[in-house]
């Protein structure tokens, strides 16, 4: 078997891709630094139990055993880590976090996605007012001028507004799961199946219209206007109606919409859930929400969070290029290094040859489609 | 690739067949398709659609990776290939069903491990495991009746229309699994990006459908 080819699944970075990824990084990084939140960074290798109780979605993880005979494996997402980190040390709260790192899912073989990804974030933590929420959106809204020159549309969402709905239609929590599953996978035939035991019921209209219940927030709402909602549903309506007459007054430029029939961005989010997405993209750029209950799962006491992951990968490939003006390629003699060094520093878009030679050195320069520049005054050919 | 434009992925043969007057009856322009000769892609400058010509599971791959917003395939490629994007309209075309089927002197309650042919193998370890058995699968690439017939196989899990095939091989049919018709999916991010287009021919499509099922019972 030959020793230079790379698992299924995964990719070397190089050349415009790779200078373009770094950009995205140190844009995310000085933007977040700025903004005050402190770098946390843990390690790529977990226990599996941290990400027991979630299972992620449509793909496993890399596993392996450790020399305990402990299974470890390459972490799937960066959260579980962080609230992990939390319920293990005495961190004083409320804290803000950011995190820039690779995670690791196995995806369909042969399918053409990458099982290396590399994810942005911040993690807000021990903050219960809605101003958690607002400071990701402002920060959607600014990284996305910043990183792609123009505005994403903010979608919002409410984690638990389909499972609060059908607690009021049915107790059959099968069934309740089985509507919510064909909804979230807008499989619309087997859930007009589903719902025509309703037919009767004043609540079909709601449920016939539910899976088109997203996009313009006034459409959406003024559809909601129809029904009678429950006191509970009505609440959360009107948290997400305050924070879309927020963005309007505050970000009067941002594209917002509404989507009340779709699968949270991570299953742990239990409040309002936001994403950003872009006309070209082929997913979302930003995704997260609200998970108070994500503590939990490793102590006693719950901690109040808002959360958020950047695509770096996506945002990558949708930067284009800049047009960088020609590298200059400074040849010289051992003893000028002083020289060149200074020439280095003077000159802003050039690189040392290191090349013995200035046959050598124009190859380089070549190669590098670098113009050269010769600080030895030595014209003659070896 | 151009964002303006939607791009429909149509599983080519007997998916094509079926669909294309559907199509056509729900005023969308198919004269491309029906002219196509070798061609695979067709750009019509007279509607916003643009259609790609596949096979059923290169159709998934094309709307999971976002190079397709729409696919027209057959439920048993979704449901093998377990597909995520959303399934937005029962085209009512294509209809067939799984079927359990073997030769006569088959027992599928004899005490063993049965060994299962079939081109479904997500399919058939789904129906096994919900009987609660465990069968060691084979994937058979065609003509999956071969299986029992040169004893390769106890039984096999297959798809028919009307039944025949299995007659005509000596095979009868021991248990009925899903049914299998023509599904309309999209991208799920495509139908943020296009919901209204979408939805249009979402629903132009219902349309016909309900027009030619009205037609069908008078």
């Amino acid at each position: 078997m030959k020793n230079n080819l790379l698992p299924l699944g995964t990719r070397d970075e190089f050349g415009r891709r790779a200078v373009a990824k770094q950009k995205v990084i140190s844009v995310i990084q000085r933007h977040l630094s700025q903004r005050g939140f402190s770098v946390i960074s843990t390690p790529l290798l977990e226990k599996q139990e941290v990400f027991d109780q979630y299972q992620l979605g449509n793909y496993q993880m890399y596993r392996f055993l450790d020399s305990e005979g402990d299974t470890i494996v390459l972490r799937p997402d960066m959260t579980l880590p962080i609230a992990r980190f939390l319920s293990s040390t005495n961190i004083p709260l409320p804290q803000k976090f950011f995190y820039v790192g690779d995670i690791f899912r196995i995806s369909r073989r042969l399918s053409g996605s990458y099982n290396q990804l590399t994810q942005a974030g911040i993690e807000l933590i021990g903050y219960d007012s809605m101003k958690a929420e607002l400071e990701c959106l402002v920060i959607i809204n600014q990284l996305s001028q910043e990183l792609l020159k123009k505005n994403v549309e903010i979608e919002l969402g409410i984690a638990d507004f389909a499972p609060t709905l059908l607690e009021f239609l049915t107790t059959n929590k099968e069934l309740q799961n089985k509507i919510t599953q064909a909804l979230y996978d807008k499989n619309i035939p087997e859930y007009s199946e589903l719902i025509q035991q309703y037919s009767d019921l004043p609540q079909y209209k709601l449920l016939n219209k539910w899976p088109r219940l997203f996009g313009d927030p006034t459409t959406v709402f003024d559809e909601l206007n129809n029904f009678d909602l429950s006191f509970e549903l009505q609440s959360k309506i009107s948290d997400l109606k305050e924070i879309i007459t927020w963005i309007k007054k505050v970000m009067p430029e941002q594209k917002v919409s509404v989507d009340l029939s779709s699968r949270a961005p991570q299953i742990y989010y239990t409040g309002l859930t936001f994403r950003g997405f872009y006309q070209d993209g082929n997913d979302y750029l930003f995704s997260g929400g609200r998970y108070d209950k994500l503590l939990a799962n490793f102590q006693d006491q719950t901690e109040p969070a808002v959360g958020m992951g950047i695509d770096v990968d996506m945002i990558a490939d949708l930067t284009s290029p800049s047009n960088k003006s020609k590298k200059t390629m400074i040849y010289f003699d051992k003893d000028q290094w002083q020289e060149a060094e200074a020439k280095l520093k003077e000159l802003p878009n050039s690189i040392l040859s290191l090349s013995e030679t200035k046959d050598d050195a124009e190859i380089e320069a070549k190669n590098s489609d670098a113009t050269l520049l010769d600080l030895t005054g030595d014209d003659r050919r070896e | 690739m151009n964002k303006n434009r939607i791009k429909i992925a149509l599983t080519k043969g007997r998916v094509e067949k079926q669909v294309v007057p559907l199509l056509e009856k729900a005023g969308i322009n198919c004269d491309q398709i029906r002219q196509k000769k070798r061609r695979l892609i067709f750009d019509s400058p007279v509607q916003p659609y643009e259609f790609i010509l596949a096979k059923g599971p290169d159709v998934t791959t094309f709307l999971e990776r976002g190079a397709a917003d729409i696919g027209i395939v057959g439920s048993d490629i979704l449901v093998e290939h377990r597909s995520n994007q959303y399934e937005l309209l029962d085209l009512k075309t294509g209809e067939c069903q799984f079927v359990l089927a073997s030769t006569n002197d088959f027992d599928p309650n004899e005490p063993k491990r049965k060994i299962i042919g079939t081109k479904y193998p997500n399919i058939t370890k789904k129906y096994f495991d919900r009987l609660g058995q465990d069968v060691e699968i084979i994937k058979i690439e065609g003509s999956v009746e071969l299986a029992p017939l040169t004893g390769l196989a106890d039984a096999i899990v297959d798809i028919t229309e009307t039944g025949t095939t299995i007659k005509e091989n000596n095979l009868k049919i021991y248990d009925y699994l899903d049914k299998v018709s023509t599904r309309l999916v999209v991208n799920r991010m495509s139908l943020k990006q296009h919901s209204k287009e979408i939805y249009v021919l979402v629903d132009k499509l219902e349309g016909a459908i309900k027009d030619e099922n009205l037609s069908k019972e008078y």
